[in-house]
């Protein structure tokens, strides 16, 4: 019933169809059908006078609580709602009986209200050999009261109930009683046994009692459920401090049967512990590849990186650094033979990945990214400017040529591949492993989280090699061709420096991408396409006599233009996306950025404060959201996704947190580790119950749309 | 809430099929029978000291006891709940019309009556024949909502 539920909570139809499932689920079945199966009618025959009083006998409750549960410890329930019409006497009682029943079936205020079973949800688990963790769900609009829960276990069984730890709950004021705590919202109880007694594995049936009410306006008698449970042999600890609190005497209770012990919650108030969550389930990219490295045996795992760094090579990423090594190797003129390409190539290969392995290695062992160090707009700055600079050597505007003591030192040693050159591109090499961006993060953080978590450096160290090794693959293909496919002299040659150069270009433009803001780089795209489109000859006029070519490159300029001139509008009109620059003008999307109704975020500094809003928030989902100056698109989700009403109208249900990690503190890294972040952008949200919701994180930007979807899934599973 | 005596509850359980025919205590411990009030029109409500909604309905109650009472009707409050807490609260209420006290077993009556869910408030109105008429099971029940049902009745 709930499945086809959350899937459409996750459509933008997200409320109404909420509300359906929620006006099914309660109306769904008739009150007969569910109340049946849990209890055994007592057919009321015809001059049942004794009936019920030999039910009474019958019963065998064990205390008198014990009549109103559903369960079947030994309690029956006279259900008036026995169908069997023909069973019936034809005394006035029975009679009267037979017309009260048919009056009530169809008596719309009960439909209301939901069968104890179906208002309160209780689950209780073993969490280890001397902790039971019992689970409480009300329904929406449904409340339990917080001293009314009790545990019991059966004395014959040695084994007492040391300790019961229950959450705060919330204030209720009630003009008789005064202020009572009660639970709207699922919460856990921590139930500590005390085992010196009896060590040994066995099962045990606990119960556990409650007691609650509808805001709607109907209370419901106490109510008992037993769980038949295994635990398993219990080791005592070193230092055996047991803490046995003697059972509270509920004085006004004295006809509690004694066979049974039993002990009241503590007003300790420490929130249950998180159980410990193996979800096999994470759809996280991150956590997806860390489990591929635990999973699989060495060498599958090994070579599963190097297809993925092949695939990673095809990236934009990656494949720009082509050009400068091809750049380089062309830069060289003449001079470079064939092995001399290979072997340049494989320099700056084998750089870059013993850079992925050490850095890898070292990341992992100490918990941060050393790029995270790297990723400030200044640096970035230079390396694009660097870029640039290299491109107008492609351009013409000057030759790059090494010094030429290092030229003749080359020329002496042309045969070897040792000298100024093969150092210089594999210091190249070291130094672009760091540089990498975000399509490598995802998997090159699954392989650190791995090594972090795992200390098994030598995997973990292969592992990133092999994925070093098939991102150089391509370059080495190049590498080797670029060399030989160049021909020593030609006009065409300019053309394809020209090629590189605008690679370039485009290089350092996406270098700097992530400080500058979206309409600043649409616009620097949309520059260099429209004039490279001018370049290619776009708008000039075929001559006669074209050539294929000719006309290819007008076609390819033409689709430059084109782009570009999309991208100019796009930035122009308010887009901000690159790959959707017109999005801005579909429709009646364009609504000016209101930032006024942005949502508050309250700051958490350390671990602690964030353990204990979460704790506090116990019966709402929260939102985390690490933040850091630098972050931009941290920034562009401010500006463009937290301002979008729907986003907000459901982050409104949610407690919003945000740990500013700009300063990289000791406590920032301590947050991000816990959470197997290297460094933001990182949206985490956990549900109602305190534990982290894993398979929805939110790893850098997204539009309004998916993020809806996100929010939904994460408010929907609540 | 307290769990209730039982004790009391065993002694004094209803003692034959449905609720015309039953038997409860009162708030002074004598055992009265539903049959008593044949004839009028009986106003059956289960409530509990521990039940907020159920203690919010009794000065409602109380009112149409009030108005009512000469021209034949009757109501009657079947607490589940014990007597220690229900006698003193009756009487700093003042209620005007006769307590049972059904202790946590008395649920099982409400069942048989209809209350299938076997929550409290629940409300049940005979007419003087001893028919049942009409059952509410939870939310307030107010002066005009009773009023439109037994004035027919009466």
């Amino acid at each position: 019933m709930m499945m086809p539920c959350l899937n459409r909570a996750s459509t933008r139809t997200a409320s109404s169809a909420l509300a359906v499932c929620m006006a099914l689920l309660v109306c769904s079945a008739p009150v007969e059908a569910q109340l049946l199966p849990l209890a055994r009618v007592l057919e009321l025959s015809a001059g049942g006078a004794g009936a019920v009083g030999a039910a009474g006998e019958a019963r065998g409750c064990r205390d008198v609580a014990g009549c109103d549960s559903r369960r079947e410890q030994g309690a029956r329930l006279i259900l008036a709602a026995a169908e069997s019409a023909p069973g019936e006497s034809a005394g006035d009682a029975g009679g009267a009986l037979s017309k009260l029943r048919s009056l009530t079936r169809g008596n719309e205020i009960e439909d209301q209200f939901l069968p104890l079973d179906k208002a309160f949800k209780v689950e209780v688990k073993v969490k280890d050999a001397q902790t039971l963790v019992a689970e409480f769900t009300p329904a929406d609009t449904y409340y339990l009261y917080r001293d009314r829960i009790r545990f019991a276990v059966p004395k014959e069984s040695d084994i007492s109930i040391a300790r019961v730890s229950i959450p705060p709950g919330e204030m209720k004021s009630d003009p008789n009683f005064g202020d009572t705590e009660v639970f709207h919202k699922p919460f856990q109880a921590v139930i500590t046994l005390d085992r010196a007694q009896s060590r040994d594995a066995l099962r045990l049936l606990v119960e556990a009692r409650y007691q609650g009410c509808s805001e709607k306006g109907l209370c419901y008698p106490p109510a008992k459920r037993s769980f038949d449970l295994t635990l398993a042999a219990w080791q005592p600890p070193a230092a055996l401090a047991s803490d046995l609190s003697s059972p509270k005497a509920n004085a006004s209770a004295p006809t509690i049967a004694t066979s049974r012990s039993e002990v009241a919650g503590t007003t300790a108030g420490s929130g249950s512990d998180a159980l410990p969550g193996d979800k096999a389930s994470a759809q996280n990219e991150t956590s997806k590849v860390a489990g591929l490295l635990k999973s699989g045996s060495f060498w599958v795992v090994v070579v599963s990186f190097f297809g993925a760094g092949l695939l990673l090579s095809f990236t934009p990423c990656v494949l720009p650094m082509v050009p400068i090594l091809s750049g380089i190797i062309v830069g060289q003129g003449h001079r470079v033979t064939k092995r001399q390409a290979f072997t340049l190539s494989l320099a700056y290969v084998v750089g870059m990945a013993i850079t992925y392995t050490l850095a890898g290695i070292g990341a992992g062992l100490s918990g941060t990214l050393l790029s995270n160090a790297l990723q400030n707009p200044w640096v970035l700055g230079v390396f694009a400017a660097l870029f640039v600079v290299l491109s107008l050597s492609m351009f013409g505007f000057y030759e790059l040529q090494l010094p030429s003591a290092f030229q003749s030192k080359l020329s002496d040693t042309s045969n070897k591949v040792k000298g100024g050159t093969f150092w210089g591109v594999f210091i190249m090499g070291v130094l672009s492993a760091l540089i990498v961006g975000p399509c490598v993060a995802a998997p090159l953080a699954g392989a650190l989280l791995y090594i972090n978590q795992t200390r098994n450096a030598v995997l973990g160290g292969t592992a990133l090699f092999a994925l070093a090794l098939g991102m150089g693959i391509p370059l080495l293909a190049v590498g080797l061709s670029a060399g030989t496919l160049l021909p020593k002299a030609g006009a065409w040659m300019q053309t394809i420096k020209n090629l590189f150069g605008v690679m370039l270009l485009g290089l350092a433009i996406w270098i700097i991408s992530p400080v500058i803001p979206s309409s600043v780089h649409m616009l620097l795209w949309a520059t260099l396409l429209i004039v490279s489109a001018i370049y290619l000859h776009a708008i000039d006029p075929l001559p006669h006599n074209a050539s294929g070519f000719h006309k290819l490159w007008k076609g390819v300029g033409v689709i430059a233009l084109l782009l570009g001139v999309a991208l100019l509008a796009g930035a122009l009109s308010g887009g901000r996306d690159i790959l959707q620059p017109l999005a801005g003008l579909r429709g009646a999307g364009a609504a000016p950025v209101d930032l006024s109704g942005q949502p508050k975020f309250e700051r958490v500094h350390s671990l602690a404060e964030l353990d204990q809003r979460v704790a506090q928030a116990r019966g709402r989902a929260v939102m985390l959201d690490f933040y850091a100056d630098w972050c931009v698109s941290c920034k562009e989700m401010e500006r463009f996704t937290f301002a979008d009403p729907q986003v907000q109208a459901r982050m409104s249900r949610m407690l919003l947190l945000q740990a500013d990690v700009t300063a990289n503190a000791e406590q920032d890294r301590e947050l991000l580790q816990r959470f197997g972040l290297f460094g933001p952008p990182g949206i985490l949200f956990f549900g109602p119950d305190g534990q982290e919701v894993e398979r929805v994180r939110v790893i850098g930007f997204q539009p309004a749309e998916k993020f809806v979807g996100a929010l939904d899934a994460v408010l929907g599973s609540s | 809430m307290r769990l209730g005596g039982r004790a009391a509850a065993v002694a004094a359980g209803p003692t034959a099929v449905g609720l015309m025919g039953a038997r409860l205590p009162d708030v002074d411990g004598r055992t009265q029978a539903f049959q008593q009030w044949r004839g009028k029109v009986l106003v059956v409500n289960f409530w509990a000291t521990w039940c907020v909604p159920c203690r919010e309905e009794i000065p409602a109650f109380i009112k149409v006891q009030n108005r009512w009472g000469g021209q034949g009707l009757q109501i009657v409050g079947v607490a589940i709940d014990e007597n220690d807490k229900v006698r003193p609260y009756a009487a700093q209420l003042k209620i005007n019309y006769p307590i049972l006290v059904g202790g946590l077993d008395g649920i099982d009556l409400a069942r048989q009556a209809g209350n299938r869910l076997g929550g409290l408030p629940f409300t049940v109105i005979f007419d003087r024949r001893g028919n049942p008429v009409h059952s509410q099971l939870g939310g307030a029940m107010t002066q005009e909502k009773l009023e439109q049902f037994i004035r027919p009745l009466l």
